[in-house]
């Protein structure tokens, strides 16, 4: 018996997908606030650039809503 | 009772239509729900804005004109800021000031209770917003990519000028054609990117929010409210994010351009014109 027959494969690819799209997206985040905090910690007068830093949040964001979005498609 | 409660707001899943949902149809043409709101609102954004623009005042008031006032002020000096000449940036405010407000109030008034699944007509909903529907972002992006393209043609005088920014330094060296035309391939992307971002954000934002309001069952306004707020949050920080983005792009191409005509100087007139200068300030 093959497993793919035992087993809803279409959960465990969706868990993947959630999973692994999702731990790019939260580590780029993270770099991201890390980075804006030391800039502001060394550098108060950086803190003005919260602006240039959500567009960055934004376009890492992005993949981790393909990888959401796609968890729809896989059936 | 109570259980028989619970089993009524729990029996079905949480229900999120991500197509649109057609409509009325009009001579052939279907009318989906979220073409409908956002006729609504732009509809409802032109009498606003008019109403407020009559309002304006040296002293202000207070009150929602002072809001609006201020968003405007804030993406009028985000445009003027990203160019290096002030004079072409103030020409292109009206249309990032209207893209981003229309943009704005389509996600917040799609956050609406009335707008949703809430109401429906016949399967479903009555409303949709706007941007939760992949053809209204992409007529969007496809709209202000158009603007853009026109806009930068236009300011760096001409279709070639406009091809030449892509490339680094001469399109006969073979590294800087390839670097160009990937630059051209990366550029066609944009569209695609900026309508999947905000569809993706406003759709994804809407079936958290019905997720955690079928989890919470009987308390789901409650469990749903901080993905609400963290919505509300999303759809302004979104309409933000593809105005400055497309003004980045316009503004990269059209200070590119002026940028080059300095590199021309500096690479192939500038022995000559040192030449001249110093002959002349030893004649002088």
């Amino acid at each position: 018996m093959f497993l793919a027959e035992a087993v809803n494969t279409a959960i465990i690819a969706k868990g993947l997908m959630i999973g692994g799209g999702f731990i790019g997206p939260a580590i780029g985040i993270g770099l991201i606030g890390g980075s804006y905090l030391q800039a502001v910690g060394r550098n108060p007068e950086a803190s003005k650039f919260l602006g240039q830093a959500l567009i960055f949040v934004a376009i890492v964001e992005l993949f981790g809503l393909l990888a959401f979005a796609s968890i729809f498609i896989v059936k | 009772m109570l259980s028989s409660v619970l089993t009524k707001f729990g029996a079905e899943g949480p229900s999120v239509h991500v197509a649109p949902g057609k409509g009325i149809e009009i001579a052939g043409l279907t009318i989906t729900n979220s073409i409908l709101y956002g006729w609504i609102v732009a509809v409802a954004l032109i009498i606003f804005f008019t109403w407020v623009a009559r309002r304006v005042t040296v002293h202000p008031k207070g009150g929602v004109i002072q809001y609006i006032e201020a968003g405007v002020d804030f993406i009028t000096n985000l445009v003027t800021s990203a160019f290096d000449d002030k004079k072409v940036g103030r020409k292109y405010v009206p249309f990032f000031v209207t893209l981003f407000f229309f943009i704005l109030f389509n996600n917040w008034l799609g956050l609406l209770p009335i707008v949703g699944e809430g109401f429906k007509s016949g399967e479903n909903p009555l409303l949709r917003p706007f941007t939760g529907d992949l053809n209204g972002t992409f007529a969007i992006g496809v709209v202000t990519m158009a603007v853009v393209y026109v806009a930068s043609v236009r300011e760096s005088g001409g279709f070639l000028n406009y091809l030449r920014h892509f490339f680094v330094g001469s399109p006969k060296n073979p590294l800087f054609l390839l670097i160009g035309l990937l630059e051209m391939f990366t550029d066609l992307t944009r569209v695609l990117s900026l309508s999947l971002r905000l569809f993706l954000n406003i759709t994804i934002g809407e079936i958290v929010i019905g997720v955690f309001a079928y989890l919470g069952s009987f308390m789901a306004p409650l469990t749903a409210l901080p993905f609400y707020m963290m919505e509300l949050l999303v759809a302004a920080l979104q309409a933000y994010i593809f105005t400055v983005l497309s003004v980045m792009y316009l503004a990269i191409a059209v200070n590119h351009s002026q940028d080059h005509s300095h590199d021309h100087d500096l690479t192939e007139d500038n022995s000559s014109e040192t030449m001249k200068l110093a002959s002349s300030k030893a004649s002088g």
